[in-house]
């Protein structure tokens, strides 16, 4: 009976099917086929034939390779780096802007520091070698004003991957801060009148109103990260990167790009990239279940 | 009183900083690529006020056909892959958002599973030798033909359009698609430029794809090309073919303010929609983004 009336809704519906058929098609064999397709980690790539399967193979000789221990490393340096410093920008920064009246400074400050957010990486590598040339860039001119020698930052071991947070940072700080904002203008107005009656001072309704309000979207915002922590910011450092700081600033999808695209050991690349998916996968649904357990939100 | 208005004052002193901190690296490109290639040397790597006025490096780039051959390979990307992505993504949100029909369920879990897991790049690639579509530019527009979230932001806005307003059509015996294409769409203007927008940037900003799908360098789209020049520092494409080049006029060149202008012109048409970005984005972002 009820089955009966399934196959007539599905019939009765056809029109919507048809209306949906081009994007499933397009989810179906640009997402759904390359991710099956990722059991290449599992298989030797053959150009003619079938693949053969090898088991874990190239998952061993992942693990004992130093290189992408190091790689690993870098990975999780980075992403430690970024979260650490970084993730509370955005929070802060819209505390400040919701201090702002409305009028033309306020609109000033948001049209200047969402800007970056919509410059390529290529763009902004640019702007940034510039900024950090060795001889005439704007921070070496910094540098020289306090009587410090100038600094070849991006050929440095030790400051690059500053560079990535200090880069990363100014071009997200600012688009970053738009949730939080949006959930600062909920917040009802009364509650501050109460506490300004009260005497609060700015930063007193900060700390006690705001920040506690804001809290439900840094949770989610934070699981949402973790789900790139295994990223690092692939396209930032695809073109900051250069051979004298290659070594500290490798991470999992350069590796990837490195060893499949370029020298095409497909198989060996695939195990890196799903080694990589997998505990992406794990971070985002493990944080998404203990949020939810804890204060009762998820993601979704 | 007087504590309260300094914090404020302190407040809008580190906002300031902080605009000066994105804006003067920006000006400072902008200032070397009108500088005189002969005084850029004076300028500041803080400064914003160009040295002199020359447009010469901007004449040397859009002199160079492969150059602009890159940027018109850009506009065709940009626009026909926004095109694409705004119908696929319009039509899939509508029926998700508007309708019920057996397996919506499953399909909105497939949808939160393509969120959470990104295929392989190698098993992408490889796809698209598969599927005969390196070096075409059918590769770089397909792969992201639909972005989850702005589908789901889109969603958002759809489900937004007055249920009586659909009854309504109904009645009168308006089927899906009559009311997807004369009342939703219609009445989701702003929601659609929005996309656009973000689509837009999307496709103008979109190098690494290309860099990979792309074999010919005369399909290339521009960021390539400025990636070539500005991140891989290879200055001999910049300069090969260019009409009535000249020792002279070789030497004459800063390769610096030639590599900014390049950034420039890249930056131009960003420049050109920021304000109404600025009007659709914020808004879009805010009113669809995370749910809380």
């Amino acid at each position: 009976m009820k089955k009966v009336n399934r196959i007539k809704r599905i019939r009765k519906d056809w029109l919507l099917y048809v209306m949906l058929l081009p994007g499933m098609l397009y989810f179906a064999i640009f997402h759904i086929v390359p991710i099956i397709n990722m059991k290449l980690a599992f298989q030797d790539y053959r150009i003619i034939g079938e693949n053969v399967w090898v088991g874990w193979k190239h998952f061993e000789q992942l693990f004992s390779s130093p290189a992408f221990k190091d790689v690993l490393m870098n990975t999780v340096i980075i992403s430690s780096m970024k979260i650490i410093f970084i993730f509370p920008i955005p929070i802060l920064f819209s505390l400040l802007v919701n201090e702002l009246r409305f009028g033309p400074f306020r609109k000033y400050v948001q049209s200047v520091s969402y800007l970056p957010h919509f410059l390529s990486w290529v763009v902004i590598a640019g702007i940034w070698i510039t900024l950090l040339d060795p001889v005439d860039g704007g921070a070496n001119v910094i540098r020289n004003f306090f009587q410090l020698p100038s600094l070849d930052y991006m050929t440095s071991k030790e400051h690059i991957r500053w560079v990535l947070v200090y880069s990363e940072m100014w071009r997200s700080a600012g688009w970053d801060s738009i949730l939080y904002l949006a959930a600062i203008l909920k917040i009802s107005p009364s509650l501050y009148e109460a506490a300004r009656i009260d005497g609060a001072s700015t930063l007193h309704q900060m700390r006690y109103i705001t920040l506690p309000s804001l809290m439900s979207t840094v949770v989610t915002l934070f699981i949402l990260n973790l789900g790139f922590f295994m990223s690092a910011g692939f396209d930032q450092v695809f073109n900051l990167m250069n051979d004298s700081v290659l070594s500290v600033i490798d991470i999992l999808d350069t590796y990837v790009y490195r060893i499949g695209i370029l020298n095409g050991q497909y198989s060996y690349a695939t195990a890196a990239s799903l080694f990589k998916g997998a505990i992406g996968l794990i971070l985002i649904l493990g944080t998404h279940f203990l949020s939810k357990r804890l204060t009762g939100k998820g993601v979704w | 009183m007087k504590q309260f208005s300094m914090t404020k004052a302190i407040i809008q002193f580190i906002l300031f900083l902080f605009t000066l901190a994105v804006l003067i690296p920006l000006l400072n490109i902008l200032a070397l690529s009108l500088s005189e290639p002969s005084r850029v040397d004076e300028l500041s790597g803080l400064g914003v006020i160009p040295k002199g006025f020359s447009l010469i490096n901007f004449e040397i780039i859009m002199s160079n056909p492969f150059i602009v051959r890159s940027i018109v390979n850009s506009v065709f990307i940009t626009i026909v892959g926004t095109c694409l992505n705004l119908f696929l993504t319009a039509i899939t949100a509508y029926v998700l958002a508007r309708t019920e029909f057996v397996g919506k369920r499953l399909v909105l879990v497939v949808l939160i599973a393509v969120m959470v897991f990104e295929p392989s790049m190698i098993t992408e690639y490889l796809l698209m030798k598969d599927l005969h579509l390196l070096n075409s530019y059918a590769a770089v527009i397909l792969y992201k033909a639909i972005n989850v979230y702005y589908l789901f932001i889109l969603m958002r806005f759809f489900q937004e359009v007055p249920n009586s307003i659909l009854e309504a059509a109904k009645i009168d015996g308006a089927g899906h698609f009559r009311i997807f294409t004369t009342i939703v769409l219609p009445l989701s203007k702003p929601a659609l430029a929005t996309l656009a927008l973000f689509y837009g940037v999307y496709h103008w900003n979109e190098y690494f794809r290309a860099t990979i799908y792309l074999t010919d360098p005369n399909k290339w789209p521009f960021q390539v090309v400025l990636r070539q020049f500005v991140v891989t520092q290879d200055n001999t494409t910049l300069l090969k073919g260019v009409e009535g080049m000249t020792p002279e006029l070789l030497a004459s060149l800063d390769f610096g303010s030639l590599q900014s202008a390049t950034i420039v012109v890249a930056v131009i048409p960003m420049l050109l929609l920021y304000p109404l970005i600025l009007k659709y984005f914020t808004k879009g972002t805010m009113d669809g983004g995370v749910k809380e």
